[in-house]
């Protein structure tokens, strides 16, 4: 049997980082998969952690750089260059739109942030860690942090108003695996 | 401050108000109460932040995702058979462990899988979602891996396995024994051979098998004075037998 402490671990972050997974795999197998596995390599390598207050930030980090060290290089990497200008106004309708929407709508609209803006907006959203925690998740810088915060929450309202997301469709669109068994 | 700024910096205010006293954050704070236009879209982003955070919060893990970490952490901690871990020279343990750290590809989806014998086990635990936890075509680093974890190692394989390209292994549990899985490919078929140790198991979980259509897969087992192994492959049978 797990220590008493490792299930208290497991209780206390597989959510959240359930959700983090899942913005960032974009289908409930990869997600699924990536949560064991940074509890698998916690169990291994967990110990060394001197600071337990730190353990939320480390299964955090591992989670990404894991996702990062798997995942394939395709053409959905967005560079900063690529997007449109920042649109900071937030309209009255944008608050109710999400409101009125499903959780598994608003997951929806949030995997199709660009990469490069989903990881941080997504773990803002799960309010587990500060911005300067996410820049340490995310090895990024804490100007860069916020920039991307901007820009995903103007990405995000555009995504939610899209007619794909609307209170109509309640398909949830997760993509299937590309993986195979024994990837 | 202006108020871009000020903007810039407030976006990084979580909905719950536990950044509020961030001394960091207090300069563009001071400006949002100084402005009504920057107050109303702060409350406005609060609220939208808000909004989404909650419909996050809702999103539930999919049932038994807890218990397969724990079951899965669980295994994976299951002493090996043989000597202790503390009797082994620690650069070995270090390297094993290096090797556990920078091997694993991914952990597998660990719903309960059943079978009273190796075969029924073998099969239902290919068709359940897995993953292999060193991935290499290197048959003696494969090799070399098991052993480091005192899985059971094939004696031989049949003389036509060496036409196969090996993708990976992995070790598993069976009735509380230690089983390699070892992976292999040809023609974009998948060959996936379970071994076990026969003083590990009861007769009765360890039964021959001529190939056989089982679920869409291929079943094949067999054994030698050592191990007993089973063969799950979604090629045809006559494909397998050609193999064996």
């Amino acid at each position: 049997m797990p220590d008493p402490a490792f299930t208290q671990l497991v209780d206390s972050h597989y959510a959240a980082l359930y959700r983090f997974a899942l913005s960032l795999a974009r289908n409930t197998a990869d997600a699924s998969d990536l949560v064991q596995q940074t509890f698998f390599i916690w169990s291994h390598k967990g110990g060394m952690l001197r600071d337990t207050s730190k353990a939320r930030t480390w299964l955090f980090t591992t989670l990404y750089r894991e996702f990062l060290r798997l995942r394939r290089h395709d053409a959905r990497a967005t560079s900063l260059e690529d997007l449109p200008a920042d649109q900071d106004e937030i309209a009255s309708e944008d608050i109710d739109r999400v409101r009125r929407l499903d959780a598994s709508q608003v997951i929806t609209a949030l995997q199709s942030v660009p990469d490069t803006y989903r990881a941080p907006l997504t773990l803002f959203y799960l309010e587990s860690l500060s911005y300067q925690e996410i820049a340490h998740t995310l090895d990024i810088p804490i100007g860069t942090v916020m920039s991307r915060l901007s820009r995903g929450k103007a990405q995000l309202r555009r995504l939610l108003a899209e007619p794909s997301t609307s209170a109509d469709a309640k398909v949830v669109p997760f993509e299937p695996s590309s993986r195979t068994k024994s990837s | 401050m202006n108020n871009a700024e000020a903007r810039f910096l407030l976006h990084a205010c979580r909905p719950g108000g536990q950044d509020l006293a961030d001394p960091a954050l207090a300069p563009a704070l001071e400006q949002m109460r100084r402005d009504p236009d920057l107050a109303r879209w702060f409350e406005r982003d609060q609220s939208f932040n808000a909004a989404v955070a909650q419909k996050l919060a809702a999103l539930p893990p999919p049932p038994g995702l807890r218990d397969a970490i724990l079951a899965g952490t669980r295994v994976s901690l299951t002493p090996s058979r043989g000597a202790s871990r503390r009797s082994r020279p620690l650069w070995l343990a270090s390297a094993a462990a290096l090797l556990v750290l920078s091997a694993i590809a991914a952990w597998w989806s660990f719903a309960p899988i059943r079978g009273h014998t190796l075969d029924e086990f073998a099969l239902n635990f290919v068709e359940h979602r897995f993953f292999l936890q060193k991935r290499t075509a290197d048959v003696d680093e494969l090799r070399h891996w098991l052993a480091a974890r005192g899985g059971p190692l094939p004696r031989q394989l049949p003389p036509a396995f060496a036409d196969l390209r090996a993708l990976g292994c992995r070790t598993l549990d069976f009735k509380g024994h230690d089983v390699s899985l070892l992976c292999f490919e040809r023609d974009g078929r998948e060959f996936h051979i379970f071994v076990a140790r026969r003083e590990d198991l009861a007769p009765s979980t360890l039964r021959a098998l001529a190939p056989t259509d089982r679920h869409g897969h291929t079943v094949a087992a067999w054994s030698d004075e050592q191990n007993h192994y089973v063969l799950v492959s979604d090629a045809p049978s006559e494909t397998v037998q050609q193999l064996l």
